[in-house]
């Protein structure tokens, strides 16, 4: 189990895999997008942490058919939604106490 | 550059080359690819060489002990004798090749002190910056050998050790 908070390519990497399988070079993009060009991974840091989310079972492989070994897609596990969920919750919760306390502030 | 990139592929362990390398290659290509302009080239390969660096040396460390891919035989599975390890090979030959270049830079020195009519040699700004090159070479091929050799050794799987409790 992947502990929280998540660090942000992490983050952005289960994001990306929360909507659809995808395979390496679509979750670069993918990660490059959301992030609104600010986290551009490579890919030695992309597999790093594409290996240690299966390691902890939070993705699995996505078996396509007709799928070349190079090209193999990715997929969320539940164990990996419920996380990415805890930490969707995390960031709501965190982001709350922010507005709170800066509205306070202009008052 | 793809070839370069293959070759810094060695840098991972064997398992990590087997289940994502082909995968790795694949994706580099496609993204070196839409790389565009010289300095969007720049910084794409900036970034991914020291992404592979620091990638290959968090795999060499930590990325063995928990790793969920099969070891391959004869590489990380049981072994029944001591092996020698490459790298350790590899990082006394630097060494060794560090001190014959140590004795002949004495003796050149010994022979400038005995003729004193002939000064110090003087290094051409070239020369200086192969021999810093080459000295750079050097000790990253022996840091990157020091780091593979513990990484052989097991030792970070040390820290995951649990030890049985005790009964009173």
């Amino acid at each position: 189990m992947q502990e929280l908070p998540l660090t942000e390519p992490v983050f952005l990497i289960l994001l990306s895999l929360a909507e659809r399988p995808r395979h390496g070079y679509s979750i670069l993009k993918d990660v490059e997008e959301t992030s609104g060009g600010r986290v551009v991974l490579s890919t030695g840091t992309l597999y790093g942490a594409l290996r240690r989310l299966l390691a902890d079972r939070l993705i699995e492989r996505f078996e396509e058919e007709d799928s070349p070994r190079e090209r193999r897609a990715y997929r969320l596990t539940s164990a990996g939604r419920r996380n990415l969920q805890l930490e969707i919750g995390r960031l709501k919760h965190l982001a709350r106490v922010a507005n709170l306390r800066v509205a306070r502030k202009e008052l | 550059m793809l070839s370069l990139f293959r070759c810094l592929l060695y840098l991972y362990p064997a398992n990590f080359r087997a289940e994502f390398g082909d995968e790795m290659n694949a994706v580099f290509r496609e993204a070196s690819e839409t790389a565009a302009g010289v300095l969007g080239r720049a910084m794409f390969l900036f970034r991914e060489f020291f992404g592979l660096l620091g990638g290959a040396i968090q795999e060499r460390l930590i990325g063995t002990a928990d790793s969920p891919l099969p070891a391959l035989p004869g590489r990380g599975g049981m072994r029944a004798g001591f092996r020698f390890p490459k790298a350790t090979a590899a990082l006394m030959a630097v060494i060794l090749a560090g001190v014959l270049l140590a004795i002949a830079k004495a003796r050149s020195v010994e022979a400038s002190m005995a003729m004193p009519n002939s000064g110090p040699e003087t290094i051409a700004p070239g020369a200086m910056l192969i021999l810093v090159l080459a000295l750079a070479c050097l000790v990253a091929a022996a840091g990157w050998g020091m780091l593979f050799a513990l990484g052989r050794s097991g030792i970070h799987r040390l820290a995951k050790t649990r030890v049985p409790e005790t009964r009173n």
